[in-house]
């Protein structure tokens, strides 16, 4: 399949999945469910995926599409220094978030679909990917009218 | 949707056509429409198993108790489907078929979902259209989450609702607001209950049929010859295919899908034809843009090698051909093409195709043709410009040198660039492109153009046809819409876009 960047299509799946645990729990929140606080943990477990998986990591290869208003989060995640750029860490992060909300059935749509973005996150660090943030381009010279 | 247009190339005419032929827009919308059913319909049973389970505990009072007690003596049948207040909801979900389907027809859709935004179809086309083949698994999942899977096993019937006979003889409507009188009251014979019909299958089974002529009809086409007569590889990385094959009719504007099974035996891609209907064969230009198309220009000789033997090259398969024609350029007595980019594709087909039609039918309708091509590359696009070279010989030879006018924008380059065409602008022909019309640069200015063309032709109908990006697009209808005059009588300008 030639050179595909698995971690673009993990980064959109964790973001999928993030949002996913946080509708899930807040109808099990708002339903008051039994274990119903299972679902406030999906709300924020969700809210800090979104976060962390909003700001897109730059291709390797060719113009990285940039979210809309992305740069505010990439000095933050950026911050974080080697626990956003190695995509094992990720990996283990979204598995270990994804166990909680799997007690719930609201939620287990959520953790199945983080899940899956931790295996997908696992298979771009084997073939040694990670996260570099985008920064922002200099400014190029206006050119005139012809 | 291919089946589709296929059928109503033949058929239809008219603006039927092209509602159906904008197939992908169709289908994302639909797409959208699933996932907010989907999450409707998720939600939905997530607070009804919820309930069902509450009724069962010893706080349920009200009607919802006494519905949850039914079936708990032998001659009863009951209604909720789970039977005692410990049942865990997610050990339902398990070990029901229609949960694990639910399961994984969410997943699916979820994974299809994810590797379709446009960023992914970019970075990865092939990620995309091989994940989309999930969806078989979704459309069989789909099937068993509300059918009766009677050869291996009862089917599930989760859902229940009050039988027919009990509907006669108890009356819901009077009968909900004496749910303590059940079992004493003539009027309210405890109500009976079974599975619901499962009725899923009916809604699937004609899209599925339909989809199945549809992958029928490429496997048939798959079979059918394709005749490759030249190869033709352009400097700038763009190789020309000229092939034939039985009973092919195409319009300009349309593309086709391309099969090399020697590459690649799953992965068909499409490409807009560059050659006119009248021509005797049909081409397409492959550009170099990702793994497919590399092997591609390699497995023919393109980039230098060595020359290829006919015999030595690679079958293809060719279904098709798809999407809309722009034929409507020839209802106008005036049409303004505009085209971005790699936009300019169809151009070529429908520029050809406008001097075979001058050629062989001196009265048209059509009388002045504009065409604006924006460009910020022209090297990756000289087969292009060679083309236009060429009709600017055969249409000032035929006396029709105003028939034509082109305006060629260059909206990326440097100072070497600036400074070379400073040197040569006193020159007769372009130094860029070699055309008599001289390129421009930078972007056009759209107001002085259609403000240009609805003073020349101040009562004609005026067709306007874009294909590029979506912006550009925005821009020209709005200016479609300024530059039209109230007056019935006045100039008009119709947009219409291609969506590629």
């Amino acid at each position: 399949m030639g050179q595909i960047e698995w971690a673009m299509w993990a980064n959109e799946q964790a973001l999928a999945s993030g949002l996913i645990l946080i509708t899930g729990g807040i109808v099990a929140t708002a339903g008051q469910f039994t274990s119903w606080w299972f679902g406030a943990y999906s709300i924020v477990a969700g809210v800090f995926i979104c976060l962390l998986e909003y700001p897109r990591g730059k291709r390797r290869k060719g113009s990285t599409m940039e979210r809309c208003g992305q740069k505010y989060l990439t000095k933050v995640v950026k911050v974080l220094g080697p626990l956003s750029r190695n995509y094992y860490i990720r990996a283990v992060l979204h598995l270990g978030l994804s166990v909680p909300a799997g007690f719930l059935l609201a939620t287990i749509l959520g953790t199945a679909c983080l899940a899956i973005a931790s295996s997908i996150y696992l298979l771009a660090a084997f073939h040694g990917e990670q996260w570099t943030p985008i920064e922002p381009k200099p400014k190029e010279r206006p050119q005139p009218q012809g | 949707m291919a089946f589709f247009h296929w059928e109503n190339y033949f058929c239809c005419r008219g603006p039927w056509r092209r509602q159906l032929d904008k197939n992908l827009k169709f289908h994302k919308l639909v797409a959208y429409g699933i996932a907010i059913n989907a999450t409707i319909h998720i939600v939905a049973h997530l607070c009804n198993l919820e309930r069902y389970r509450w009724s069962q505990s010893t706080e349920a009072e009200g009607l919802l108790a006494a519905l949850a007690k039914l079936g708990k003596t032998p001659n009863e049948s009951y209604l909720n489907p789970i039977r005692t207040f410990h049942t865990n909801t997610i050990t339902v979900l398990l070990t029901t078929i229609a949960g694990v389907t639910g399961l994984i027809i969410s997943l699916a859709f979820i994974l299809i979902m994810t590797s379709s935004t446009e960023f992914i179809r970019q970075v990865s086309y092939e990620l995309f259209w091989y994940t989309h083949h999930v969806f078989i698994i979704f459309f069989v999942s789909l099937a068993i989450h509300g059918v009766l899977f009677c050869f291996v096993l009862m089917a599930s019937r989760i859902v229940r609702g009050q039988t027919p006979e009990s509907q006669l003889l108890h009356n819901v409507t009077f009968c909900k607001d004496r749910y303590a009188q059940w079992q004493t009251a003539a009027q309210c014979p405890t109500p009976q209950f079974s599975g619901k019909e499962p009725s899923a299958w009916k809604w699937v089974l004609g899209p599925v049929v339909l989809y199945t002529c549809e992958r029928i009809i490429r496997f048939w086409r798959f079979r059918q010859e394709v005749v490759i007569t030249k190869v033709v590889s352009h400097p700038s990385g763009v190789l020309e295919l000229h092939m034939k094959k039985r009973n092919f009719k195409m319009a300009p504007g349309q593309y086709v899908l391309i099969q090399c099974p020697s590459i690649s035996w799953l992965e068909w891609h499409p490409f807009t034809l560059t050659s006119a209907p009248q021509e005797n064969f049909f081409s397409v230009h492959i550009r170099v843009a990702g793994d497919w198309t590399e092997a591609l220009c390699k497995a023919f000789g393109a980039g230098g090698q060595a020359r290829k033997e006919s015999w030595s090259l690679p079958r293809l398969a060719v279904d098709g051909p798809f999407g809309t024609a722009l034929t409507d350029v020839f209802h106008y007595p005036v049409s303004v093409c505009v085209a971005a980019g790699i936009g300019v594709t169809p151009f070529a087909s429908l520029l050809k195709s406008i001097w075979y039609r001058c050629e062989s039918h001196p009265q048209l309708k059509l009388s002045k043709v504009y065409f604006y091509w924006i460009c910020r590359d022209p090297r990756a696009f000289e087969w292009f410009a060679d083309l236009l070279l060429s009709l600017e010989t055969l249409m000032s030879e035929r006396g029709k040198a105003h028939f034509l006018s082109y305006h060629i924008f260059l909206t990326n380059w440097d100072e070497n660039q600036a400074v070379h065409i400073a040197l040569h602008w006193d020159a007769n022909t372009d130094v860029i492109t070699g055309l008599k019309q001289k390129t421009f640069y930078g972007r056009p200015d759209w107001n002085h153009e259609f403000r240009q063309m609805a003073y020349t032709h101040p009562s004609s109908n005026i067709g306007v046809f874009f294909c590029g990006p979506k912006a550009l697009s925005k821009t020209l209808q709005r200016m479609c819409r300024l530059y039209s005059s109230a007056d019935p009588r006045g100039v008009h300008f119709y947009y219409h876009k291609e969506s590629f």
